[in-house]
């Protein structure tokens, strides 16, 4: 193949047709705007905070952590929700501020919020379960160096999990993951704020919900954590080389709802039907690798040369030459020129390895390209078995 | 650089910069974040930026900032769940669609097309940047250069390393 056309067919096979969507930026836009009138704000309450700084300087380090540390509400309005910071400031919203430290960090426990629609991003898993609870954790050094900025490569390598877990739960099988979770991270002053969410916890208000954080981990690791079947209960080891440490979460007990739980419960451990979105993307890859597979199973039938269908006699033509040299075949609708380099090489006889398939009410046409001992190359359609 | 101008920046280069956030994450719900993500940090360094010279370039820059990045999904909301590639299932078929040839050369297209997409996807970093940039994202040598701090010469070569990679796994199995 020449460059060119090699240059060609790259442009063309590497060039993106997807657009971003009319909403998304729409939802960009907005969020630009925002972020510009809320940006200063920030800046300023710093920079006039220099006579406090000096003071914190005289402060503990818990007393620090309670003051300088940016709210919930903060959070959630820096990540880009809005609703979702108002919802950290109603009266549902339960305020915590605790701080706890292990290994090489310090981890403050902020504050968590419960309810439906509370956010402006929506999970498709809330279509299913529309109560939702969110939770925000900072986390800053002990040795007072600043966390990675989220572009720094540093940035993610000593990675966090934060995750509610339930008493008498398998913690390995009821987590965040397993519960819809998700989370949004936010680097501001050197601290880093993890906003998560999941399936909201409030149901389990009676039987005791936990809030995990471990280092050195993405996931759940059985390192970090232990169970004690007989107790139900879930503790931090000791020996674990990371952080690990957990937060009882000050949930209201009226607000457990046993049989919901056991519902919920239920269907997590017990799935009944694979995802419908694995069937979605199945048939979405149906068309084409139904293609594939019945080029790869002809191709693969000619190297055997085995008989891959009937040949329409009237349809062996032989190809003719334009003037760049390419060869053009012409039968009953199909028209393809080609370029007899890309289809066979200098000394080839016989079948070239590439041909094109068609198919319309379940017969499908090759059209295959012959090359004889005088180099004359002529094309056939055969109709497949 | 003010935010009018950088929302200009949306309209004018969301195109490229979002095929090119697709190319590099290989799926939809990904793309969306990285390209959201891109401009949002714009905003923290719109003051380093200068309209007059190659915004587009310095975009393109943070995509790749952000997705070097092992846990780049961090910085925004994550779902944590793996994503199904259904955006790439549903690009893939696009590609017949748009295709003006024949049927017979759509569908010898389609397959070869598939396969130098996963050719590239397969190739490293060091090679894929610059090929993704080049043909997705319409950058010139120049361009690619500034952004990955690489000189031209540099950017040359690596291209010319990716096609000569790519030719040869497609040349393994002609098609």
């Amino acid at each position: 193949m020449r460059d060119a056309d090699w240059d060609r067919l790259l442009r063309q096979s590497l060039a993106d047709a997807a657009e971003p969507g009319e909403e998304l930026n729409e939802s960009l836009i907005r969020q630009l705007k925002e972020r510009n009138e809320m940006k200063p704000k920030y800046k300023k309450r710093l920079s006039v905070g220099l006579l406090a700084a000096v003071l914190l300087l005289v402060l503990s380090v818990s007393a620090y952590a309670a003051n300088q540390l940016f709210s919930s509400k903060q959070v959630a309005e820096r990540l880009g929700d809005r609703m979702l910071a108002e919802a950290f400031e109603s009266k549902d919203a339960v305020q915590i501020n605790q701080s706890k430290a292990s290994g090489d960090y310090r981890f403050t426990l902020h504050g968590l919020v419960s309810g439906a629609s509370l956010s402006e991003f929506r999970q498709s898993s809330e279509e299913l379960y529309p109560d939702r609870t969110y939770a925000v954790v900072s986390i800053a050094r002990q040795d007072g160096k600043p966390m990675p900025n989220t572009a720094d490569d540093e940035y993610g390598l000593d990675p966090f999990f934060v995750s509610p877990l339930i008493k008498g739960q398998k913690p390995w099988q009821v987590n965040i993951f397993t519960m819809n979770g998700g989370y949004g991270e936010t680097v501001i002053d050197g601290v880093t704020y993890r906003m998560i969410e999941c399936d909201q916890v409030e149901i389990f208000a009676d039987r005791g919900v936990y809030l995990a954080i471990a280092s050195g981990t993405a996931f759940f690791s059985n390192k970090a954590f232990g169970y004690d079947e007989a107790t139900g209960e879930v503790y931090a080891k000791e020996d674990y080389s990371g952080a690990s440490l957990l937060f009882d979460l000050p949930l209201d007990a009226a607000k457990a709802d046993p049989v919901k739980a056991e519902a919920y419960l239920d269907a997590l451990l017990n799935p009944s039907s694979p995802p419908e979105s694995e069937d979605n993307e199945r048939s979405a890859n149906t068309v084409e690798d139904e293609g594939i597979a019945r080029i790869q199973d002809v191709r693969a039938k000619m190297r055997a040369g085995e008989r891959i269908g009937e040949t329409i006699p009237e349809s062996i033509r032989e190809m003719t030459s334009d003037d760049s040299g390419k060869l053009k075949y012409a039968y009953d609708g199909w028209s393809p020129t080609i370029s007899p380099d890309e289809y066979f090489t200098e000394d080839q006889v016989g079948f070239s390895e590439r041909f094109s398939i068609s198919g319309k009410d379940d017969v499908y046409k090759a059209l295959l390209f012959h090359k004889d001992e005088n180099g004359v190359i002529t094309g056939r359609i055969v109709i497949l078995d | 650089m003010d935010i009018d101008e950088l929302i200009e920046l949306v309209k004018l280069h969301g195109k490229s910069i979002y095929g090119f956030c697709c190319k590099l994450t290989g799926n939809r719900a990904d793309a969306d974040d990285l390209y959201q993500e891109t401009f949002l940090k714009a905003v923290e360094l719109r003051f380093k930026m200068d309209p007059s010279r190659n915004p587009k370039a310095y975009l393109i820059s943070i995509a790749v900032l952000l997705h070097k990045n092992h846990r780049r999904k961090l910085a925004w909301r994550q779902r944590i769940a793996p994503t199904a590639e259904l955006g790439e299932a549903a690009d893939r078929l696009l590609v017949p669609l748009a295709s003006e040839a024949t049927p017979e050369d759509a569908v010898l297209s389609l397959e070869l097309r598939a396969m130098i997409r996963e050719a590239a996807h397969r190739l490293n970093d060091k090679l894929k940047l610059p090929l993704y940039m080049y043909y997705t994202a319409d950058m010139t040598i120049e361009e690619i250069a500034s952004t990955l701090r690489i000189p031209p010469g540099t950017v040359k070569s690596r291209l010319h390393k990716a096609r000569e990679n790519m030719r040869k796994v497609l040349e393994v199995d002609p098609l």
